[in-house]
């Protein structure tokens, strides 16, 4: 492993609605003997609401510049916040123009394109390494898993790490420790939630994340395995909205893939935020050996 | 309907690709991969980003502008990853939004959809406080969508009240996540939205 120290980009969410993710997050990098100093004073990313690219590229030019200082590629957990971050970073390390139009807007946006922004699971797989992650699991994770990947993982192409249509990141870190993959769910790991429409077109987010719901429930899925907090505010946060909204039962756990990886770390469950879960993540507790 | 030609604005092309993910517009054979793959035209079967692509090349300014579908897509980027002329349509789309939302605010048009009113407040919770601040979001969007605040306050609750507590109980609306963030930097976040934003 050549890693041993990363700048941390926590996302808006990590104080609230995703605190779970945030929580495992550091835990299971402890674990794994990475240290992640947090982006000091981090501003948002921009999301999925500031649509102007312009704007988004100086928004991250200021995160950016602050881990630069440290000397740290940054990594963050959100896949909204790594799209965010990853295409900021591109754009402005092609455009010296913009470069100097930023600097001059404030120094604090001086960015001088030395370092990466990755995803978390990217960094597990692809940096931490699978010989490394499994030399330090201590448990058996013995459940069955619907890896639901979203929108940013593999897609757009510039910035994607996985592949646009079947994405296998996640599947290969739960076969590590032990799970299952079920059956029958590949077709949703990529198909959208509907979280950026859920303030503005509430009936159409809920008819796509119980889409998702129903399948990783009809595929036998013990739980649904994340790497996004908007995905998690719609498939757990509002899962018994949608439940309530549309007449039905559902009752599918949903757990970030860095619980599920702390688990079989040894972690303690509530030490990963497993207690904070909406659905009640219990089952999966019992199937941890 | 038939097309009016003497009513079609020619240069509207030009106006999408001088903005920024506009700019390959004009590459798109309508081939119309990026609407089969969409997961928006199962639930919205009116919504054809190839259609809305065709439409602002033969310059059908007013109607792509006033399309309420404009407002639905995602931006989850299956379009943009599946496009064999990388014609980019989910940051084209995000042009024309942009578009639309200027000519709103010029008052030569109405948008017949809540979006833009959240993504304000959105923004504006960033130029406030460097990040998301969802109560202060959501205290701004209600109203604005509703028309009053009493309206919006009720129908935030409606939306909210279940879910609020739910989250409370599991231990995600702490202190925390209730007060306002406070970004030391964010006098720096106003200037940028100030110096390269549009409003």
């Amino acid at each position: 492993m050549s890693i041993n120290k990363l700048a941390y980009y926590p996302g808006c969410p990590s104080d609230g609605t995703a605190v779970d993710q945030d929580m495992s997050t550091k835990a299971v990098f402890e674990k794994l003997g990475v240290e992640l100093v947090e982006v000091e004073d981090w501003n948002c990313c921009g999301a999925a609401e500031v649509e102007d690219p312009k704007v988004v590229y100086a928004l991250n030019a200021r995160n950016l510049a602050i881990a630069e200082k440290e000397d740290l590629d940054i990594v963050t957990p959100c896949s909204i916040c790594y799209y965010n971050l990853e295409r900021s970073n591109k754009a402005l390390k092609a455009d010296e123009a913009l470069c100097t139009k930023l600097k001059g807007i404030d120094s604090s946006l001086d960015y001088g394109g030395k370092i990466k922004t990755k995803h978390v699971l990217d960094v597990f797989v692809n940096d931490i390494g699978m010989d490394e992650i499994s030399s330090k699991l201590e448990k058996k994770v013995n459940v069955k898993v619907a890896p639901y990947y979203g929108c940013y993982i593999g897609r757009p192409p510039e910035t994607a790490f996985d592949d646009p249509d079947n994405p296998v990141l996640m599947d290969k870190l739960i076969e590590l420790i032990g799970g299952e993959i079920v059956p029958n769910f590949n077709y949703m790991k990529t198909v959208c939630c509907g979280g950026p429409l859920m303030m503005t077109r509430g009936d159409i987010a809920f008819d796509m994340a119980r889409k998702i719901l129903d399948v990783a429930k009809n595929a036998g899925a013990d739980c649904i395995s994340l790497a996004c907090p908007l995905c998690g505010m719609m498939l757990d946060g509002k899962q018994a909205d949608i439940e309530k909204a549309l007449g039905i039962t559902i009752g599918m756990p949903v757990v970030y893939i860095t619980q599920l990886l702390g688990l079989a770390l040894g972690i303690e469950p509530n030490k990963l935020g497993l207690n904070k879960n909406a659905v009640d993540t219990k089952e999966i507790l019992g199937k941890v050996v | 309907m038939p097309i009016k030609t003497w009513e079609l604005d020619p240069n509207f092309k030009n106006e999408i690709m001088g903005e920024a993910g506009g700019e390959r517009l004009a590459s798109c054979f309508q081939c119309s991969t990026c609407t089969l793959g969409c997961p928006i035209t199962e639930i919205v079967p009116s919504y054809n980003p190839r259609k809305i692509i065709q439409m602002s090349l033969l310059g059908m300014r007013k109607e792509v502008l006033s399309n309420p579908d404009l407002w639905v897509c995602l931006i989850c980027q299956t379009c943009t990853a599946r496009c064999p002329q990388d014609v980019r349509i989910a940051d084209v789309l995000s042009a024309i939004r942009r578009i639309a939302e200027r000519e709103e605010e010029a008052g030569n048009l109405k948008i017949d959809s809540p979006r833009p009113l959240f993504d304000k407040a959105f923004q504006h919770q960033l130029e406030k406080y460097g990040r998301l601040y969802d109560i202060g979001l959501a205290k701004e969007y209600y109203p604005k969508k509703e028309g009053s605040f009493i309206k919006g306050m009720k129908a935030m609750m409606k939306d909210y009240k279940d879910f609020g507590m739910r989250m409370f109980k599991k231990g995600k609306m702490g202190p925390k996540a209730m007060l306002a963030p406070k970004v030391k930097g964010r006098a720096v976040i106003k200037k940028i939205f100030k110096e390269m934003g549009e409003e």
